[in-house]
């Protein structure tokens, strides 16, 4: 198994306020790897120079080898990273079958290509019944799925997913949770940010534990869930 | 000194500028919109202004304050019927919000103009003066002495304005609103009556702007119009949302243009403005104060 | 696969896209049997200068429609093609068939340096720049005396004697704007347009070169608007900067507002209406611009789609009925 991803001392600061620290990890090629951490760890704005939003101050970004620094996200989308928002973000005044065509577009399918692609998105997400509505009807998690279906298109390298259990539906959750487990088997590889500890055990093999912009722990979830750090991070000094 | 002549000069037309400008920074760092119709404010402004003080005959000094307080009426008005609906809990609103208010507020200028223009007519005349001496000298400057007197309300008002929202209760609230809607609500703070209260403050900072320039200008109901990019100009320069800088970009608009009139050419000065908003853009985005990013 | 599309499922942009043009091409067949009501000349005139407005208003919803680039320029962008071809037959005695396509390459030029510039950034900047940017043109032009003539404005040669042909041009000019944003709509542009418009940041991330397509968009929608310009100074025979006035850029957006933005037929149907309507209103009292500002403040708040919007509602709910 090779490192897929690898990031070296990432930093990132805001006016004063360091939001991430000499951040260091890698992603091995088909893993699907948690990153969790109390609220202002620094979890988004890693995720967010992953895909290119934020440009880092220092630190490298490798994948596969090839530099990913300064790029653009529409160029990093195309070099198969897909990032999904915690805040739902669909196009939503067209069709939810539309949003696919286009995403698939975008990554350079044919036409025709796309079309049968989110064909097979559609059934495999369950979305199959409100394909045609615009995708601003949709309720929440069908938008989140909808939003899934994007990234997949086009089977991205890595797929980023910024908080995408949170408020929805327990069933809706099922079906992305397969879908993950699913397409992982098939070797696609996974960076999941998530609050919801039961699904990081569920689903992730290794884990990063980030707090106030510093790796606090990180190798196999089992042993960072138990470690006091983590726990410390998240409940506080009392808790130890 | 010509020079020293012209930067005073400049200096106090930036002032005026920078009444209308600081308003619309407020508007925007609020509600992040641009509103289309304040030159408006500032031509309604003018226009109440003068027809109020030759009609009724009443001081200037009086007039000013109720040219101001017509201004801030516009302003509420517009804030209720207008601008309320984007704010106010439509769920369907959210894809649209900057498309309409910028067709919105770009037809309320239209419709302002026009009706302006219907009721009152387009011909010229100007409102009186507060002082009457034209020409004051002021050591090696001669300084026409309504503006002398116009600059120093204006510094005065900006002034207020500053103290004003940094310390008082109201403006603290502004600054909540302006920098997370969401959040001051959850804190009790009712982000409508802010609104509102920032509408009226623009509204009439614009007008009494117009009105004070009132006995210098030649009227016409597109007064507004021209003044207005010079505004737009000023907040992308000074950074949208930030109330120094604006004020503070319009002071050396005003400076920069009195040289250009005089040093290159007097047709094109407005020219320079649009010369001047697109080197910002492209070479500091964010103005000289603005707020971080362009990710609005 | 292909049974997806067969299902003529009118939801789906290419079937939404297709219902589209096919009205457009039926307004303007019913324009085309207009004349046999004899109309009168001047009538005539009306209904041309109304379908200059089409194009530009056309144009105008590519980029704000369908793109979500609010540009306050379509005038001054007309402005400036008639003046290019003013200014070639002023001083070098250009034939049309040279000037024109000289306003288009002018514009397009124009356009893209300008949207270099604009289309960077995010937000009401495009809006501001345009419209600064607007004004400024004109008023440069204005003050050209020696180049322009000021106010007075420029001859230009015509290239029809008889009205009632221009005006089967002008029907035609109609169409093929339509048939060229129809084809542009329906290619991955189009979607990636539709997708900038919805959700800028989101675009982005999923592999759309933002930058790019909203230039291109830019660039032809204000080469349109140069075409439009040129056209409209051939019939006029006579270009001046009251064709780049705000105001006329402030008639435009209320067409397409009006009319529907976000579509192929609505800016055609407002423009048509519009015109006609402010034609109308000019005689009872020069009120149109009051009245047509007003109208859409009400469209814009309430009624946000459009008459064809509108239309089209209306037609999914007798659809609805239908199956019931």
């Amino acid at each position: 198994m090779n490192n897929l991803l690898s990031i070296q001392n990432l930093s990132k600061s805001f006016g004063g306020n360091q939001a991430v620290d000499a951040v260091s990890f890698s992603i091995q090629e088909g893993s699907i790897m948690g990153l969790i951490g109390p609220n202002g760890s620094g979890k988004t704005t890693v995720l967010n120079m992953l895909s290119g939003i934020l440009q880092a101050d220092s630190g490298s970004i490798k994948l596969e080898n090839r530099s990913l620094n300064g790029l653009k996200p529409s160029k990093l989308a195309k070099l198969g990273i897909m990032r999904m928002f915690q805040m739902t973000r669909v196009f939503n005044r067209i069709s939810a079958f539309d949003n696919l065509l286009i995403s698939g577009q975008a990554l350079g399918l044919s036409f025709n290509d796309s079309v049968g692609k989110a064909d097979q998105l559609m059934q495999e997400l369950q979305l199959e019944h409100v394909k045609f509505l615009d995708a601003g009807e949709l309720s929440g998690g069908q938008k989140k799925l909808l939003e899934f279906g994007m990234c997949f298109m086009r089977s991205p390298k890595l797929a980023l997913l910024d908080e995408p259990f949170a408020a929805v539906h327990p069933k809706m959750r099922e079906t992305m949770v397969n879908f993950i487990i699913e397409k992982n088997k098939i070797g696609h590889t996974f960076l999941i940010v998530s609050h919801d500890m039961p699904i990081v055990q569920q689903l992730c093999q290794e884990c990063i534990c980030m707090s106030t912009g510093k790796v606090i722990a990180s190798g196999n979830t089992k042993s960072v869930l138990s470690s006091p750090e983590v726990i410390e991070a998240y409940l506080g000094d009392d808790h130890v | 000194m010509l020079f020293l002549d012209l930067t005073v000069n400049g200096l106090i037309m930036g002032l005026f500028y920078a009444l209308m400008a600081v308003g619309l920074s407020m508007i925007f760092g609020v509600l992040r919109i641009i509103n289309f119709a304040h030159g408006e404010f500032f031509m309604i402004g003018a226009y109440t202004y003068a027809l109020i003080a030759t009609s009724f005959g009443i001081n200037p000094w009086f007039t000013l304050p109720l040219a101001a307080l017509g201004g801030a009426i516009l302003g509420l008005v517009v804030e209720r019927l207008l601008i309320r609906p984007l704010y106010d809990g439509y769920r369907s609103w959210s894809f649209v919000k900057d498309e309409y208010a910028v067709v919105v507020t770009f037809a309320l200028s239209l419709l302002l103009i026009h009706l302006v223009d219907k009721v009152i007519g387009p011909s010229p005349f100007m409102g009186p003066s507060l002082f009457s001496m034209q020409r004051i000298s002021i050591g090696p400057i001669m300084l026409n002495g309504q503006k002398l007197i116009s600059s120093g309300v204006s510094i005065f008002l900006l002034i207020s304005l500053a103290i004003f929202i940094k310390k008082s209760l109201w403006g603290k609230q502004i600054q909540a609103v302006a920098q997370n809607r969401f959040g001051a609500a959850l804190a009790g703070i009712d982000p409508v009556k802010t609104t509102a209260l920032i509408f009226a403050i623009a509204g009439g900072l614009a007008a009494l702007s117009g009105a004070l320039l009132s006995p210098i200008v030649n009227h016409s109901p597109d007064i507004g119009s021209f003044p207005a990019i010079k505004y737009y100009v000023i907040v992308v320069l000074g950074g949208l949302g930030s109330i120094w800088g604006s004020m503070f970009a319009a002071l050396i608009l005003g400076v920069l243009e009195s040289y250009f009139a005089v040093y290159v050419s007097y047709d094109y000065r407005d020219a320079f403005g649009l010369l001047i908003l697109i080197c910002v853009l492209i070479f500091r985005p964010n103005g000289l104060a603005g707020m971080k990013g362009r990710e609005i | 696969m292909i049974k997806t599309l067969s299902i003529s499922n009118s939801k789906l942009w290419r079937n939404r896209l297709k219902f589209d043009f096919w009205s457009l091409l039926i307004v303007l067949l019913l324009m085309c049997f207009l004349p046999l009501l004899d109309l009168s000349d001047y009538t005539l005139g009306i209904l041309i200068v109304a379908m200059y407005l089409a194009i530009v208003a056309m144009s105008w919803n590519l980029l704000a429609g369908y793109c979500g680039q609010f540009s306050m320029a379509p005038a001054a962008f007309a402005m400036i093609g008639g003046y290019i071809v003013g200014l070639s037959d002023f001083h070098a005695q250009l034939s049309l068939w040279i000037s024109v396509p000289l306003a288009i390459v002018g514009t397009a030029i124009l356009g893209a340096l300008l949207g270099l510039t604009v289309t960077r950034l995010k937000g009401p900047y495009l809006s501001l720049t345009t419209l600064s940017f607007a004004e400024i043109s004109r008023v440069i032009i204005s003050n050209s005396h020696e180049y322009t003539r000021g106010d007075q404005g420029l001859n230009v040669p015509s290239m029809i004697n008889d009205r009632l042909s221009y005006y089967y041009f002008f029907i035609v000019l109609v169409l093929l704007t339509g048939v060229f944003i129809y084809w542009l709509m329906r290619s991955k542009l189009g979607g990636f347009l539709l997708a900038i418009r919805d959700d800028q940041e989101g675009a982005e991330s999923k592999g759309i070169d933002i930058v790019f397509y909203k230039l291109v968009a830019f660039t032809i929608s204000c080469s349109l608007c140069g075409f439009a310009g040129a056209m409209y100074g051939s019939f006029s025979q006579l270009v001046s900067p009251e064709m780049g006035l705000l105001q006329q850029t402030g008639l435009v957006i209320s067409m397409v507002v009006i009319g529907g933005i976000g579509s192929l037929t609505g800016p055609v149907i407002g423009a048509i209406l519009v015109y006609l309507g402010s034609e109308w209103l000019r005689e009872i009292g020069n009120i149109q611009m009051i009245v047509f500002a007003f109208v859409v403040i009400i469209f814009a708040r309430f009624f946000r789609t459009g008459i064809w919007g509108f239309c089209l509602g209306l037609k999914q709910r007798l659809l609805q009925n239908h199956h019931e």
